[in-house]
């Protein structure tokens, strides 16, 4: 299969400043990834990159097999793109705005516009200027969708979204990525990507500090345990358990914080008597603060 | 009107247009009242010779006995360019660079459509932008003539207005393409601002030196001004301001490749 995006050695610099950093970065189709990093770390530098808007300072990103760097107009006809800032024509209504871009694609099918719009419980009889923060973001969504891209960019595409449209907007990230096409999602809301992403690449201060899928990260992030045991706890042995850290004894109740599987605790403890086992959800917070910790001091630049 | 890039960017101009249309009609037209008074006073021409000779030299004074000559010292050769100078190229820094200050231009390159198309649309809607600013011109300068009796045929005001239309067209250009090369509207007009008054200051000088006169015709002002505008007819140096068009949009044409296009500046 194709790959959609490879990038190799892809570094940006802005004068002195390293916004992204040799990145090596391989995304096969039908995959959402989500790209996550803090403020500054390069990710709507990447993202920029890898829609031809920018040019790399060294290194290649192909997307489709097109260079990125001087081929891009061979590319941006196969991608949707939703920039950080979307801003859109303050003057121009939904319907106005939309119809211009579905022009400039080449022609796109009114009824998905609609239902797009629909779904998103989006009024597009009003000024972009008039809309709200979330609405306007809307718009931004349904033109990058609306043409049936083979990938999409997207940049913090949830911001300003409400609960309820952020569950419907995972959903149609899902329907595409269903239907075979590529998503890739920028976000420093890791319960956005944990709910939607298959696999997960972590940008910190423009270096690629690992791709995994997301269950592979939630499988070596921290969980927390609460055993309570019938008689006094073990607590040296639990102690000695590898991955195990963060002991607490109250009373008959261990408290203990474990990287990765729980087999071996729950084998250390088998022999004494468990009264109960409480596990906190794993979740990639803890997974993805594990990368950041001992970051050093973020720079916080135009690109996030 | 929104097909394309081009009918897009004619739709944003419509307002302004509307708006400098009347603007410029009304000055032409109360410029045309006071001719009839003007024509009258006694000993016109006693109190142009008494005016030192570079003064009437620069303003030509000498025509200002025929309408045509008053409307070229009064409005032609000096409020009407300034304002097609300033229409064509807040215009022209608007086309390119103000979408890129506000964070669509990036939207319209992530499309099928290529940089170099858009540059084309923006420049043809610029031109179709300033002509219809001249059309303005010449139905007031025709009406006013006819109106106030100044003795400007049909064919004399279409030149006057055409002249000042190119002059309008390639310095509007001439923005839009800084501003597709710098992505900086503040630039792009203060760089075009600087080469209009550099064009202004050899058409000047020769006017006023002699030995300058030689250098005028490199001047866009002086081939658009030289012997009129009004009255001048199908100048061949038209041509070259159609020429500097064509070549100002040819270089700009590739601008929006091969560079970084900003996001918006403000979120």
């Amino acid at each position: 299969m194709e790959t959609v995006i490879k990038t190799r050695g892809l570094t940006k610099r802005f004068g002195r400043r390293t916004a992204l950093d040799r990145l090596d970065l391989d995304v096969p189709p039908g995959v959402i990834v989500g790209y996550l990093g803090p403020n500054g770390a390069g990710k709507t530098t990447t993202i920029r990159l890898l829609a031809g808007l920018i040019r790399p300072t060294a290194g290649s990103a192909m997307v489709f097999g097109f260079d990125a760097a001087d081929q891009y107009d061979a590319l941006q006809r196969r991608i949707g793109y939703l920039p950080g800032d979307f801003v859109a024509y303050p003057d121009l209504t939904g319907t106005q705005y939309l119809n211009y871009f579905a022009h400039l694609y080449g022609g796109v099918d009114r009824n998905r516009i609609e239902l797009l719009a629909k779904r998103f419980d989006l009024d597009l009889g009003v000024r972009i200027g008039a809309l709200s923060r979330g609405n306007r973001q809307k718009v931004g969504i349904v033109q990058a969708f609306m043409h049936d891209p083979d990938l999409l960019i997207l940049d913090e595409p949830t911001s300003g979204l409400d609960p309820l449209m952020q569950r419907e907007f995972r959903a149609l990230l899902r329907e595409t990525r269903d239907a075979g096409r590529t998503v890739f999602l920028s976000s420093h809301m890791l319960s956005e990507v944990e709910a939607v992403a298959d696999t997960v690449a972590i940008l910190r201060a423009g270096r690629l500090v690992t791709v995994q899928s997301v269950q592979a990260l939630k499988d070596r992030a921290r969980r927390r345990l609460d055993l309570t045991f019938a008689d006094v706890p073990p607590a040296a042995r639990i102690h000695a358990v590898p991955g195990v850290q963060d002991v607490s004894v109250d009373g008959h109740t261990v408290r203990v914080t474990v990287t990765g599987s729980t087999a071996e605790l729950l084998k250390a403890v088998a022999p004494y008597d468990v009264t109960n086992v409480l596990s906190h959800e794993a979740d990639l917070e803890a997974a993805f603060l594990d990368y950041y910790d001992g970051q050093e001091e973020p720079c916080s630049a135009t690109s996030s | 009107m929104f097909r394309n890039v081009f009918l897009k960017s004619v739709y944003d101009a419509r307002r302004g247009l509307i708006g400098w249309s009347i603007a410029i009609a009304v000055l032409v037209l109360l410029e045309c009242a006071l001719w009839p008074s003007v024509r009258d006073m006694p000993d016109l021409k006693e109190l142009y010779q008494s005016f030192p000779e570079e003064l009437r030299k620069f303003f030509n004074l000498e025509a200002m006995t025929t309408g045509a000559g008053f409307l070229n010292a009064e409005l032609f050769t000096l409020l009407l360019p300034a304002l097609f100078l300033i229409y064509g190229i807040g215009h022209g820094a608007r086309a390119l660079a103000g979408e890129e200050e506000r964070g669509t231009l990036e939207l319209l390159l992530v499309t099928p459509v290529s940089g170099s198309r858009i540059v084309l649309e923006k420049a043809l809607a610029l031109a179709v932008s300033v002509t219809a600013l001249g059309c303005a011109l010449f139905a007031a300068t025709s009406i006013g003539s006819l109106v106030f009796g100044l003795g400007v045929s049909v064919p004399e005001a279409a030149g006057g207005a055409l002249a000042l239309t190119l002059l309008g067209i390639e310095f509007g250009v001439l923005a839009l393409a800084a501003g597709a090369v710098t992505g900086r509207r503040a630039t792009a007009i203060a760089l075009t601002a600087s080469a209009a008054t550099a064009a202004y200051v050899v058409y000047a000088i020769g006017l006023i030196l002699p030995r300058f006169e030689s250098w005028q015709p490199y001047s866009p002002i002086h081939q658009a001004f030289h012997d009129g505008p009004l009255g001048a007819g199908l100048q061949l140096s038209y041509l070259w301001l159609i020429a500097g068009t064509v070549a100002v949009v040819l270089c700009a044409l590739p601008a929006l490749d091969g560079r970084d296009i900003s996001t918006a500046h403000a979120g």
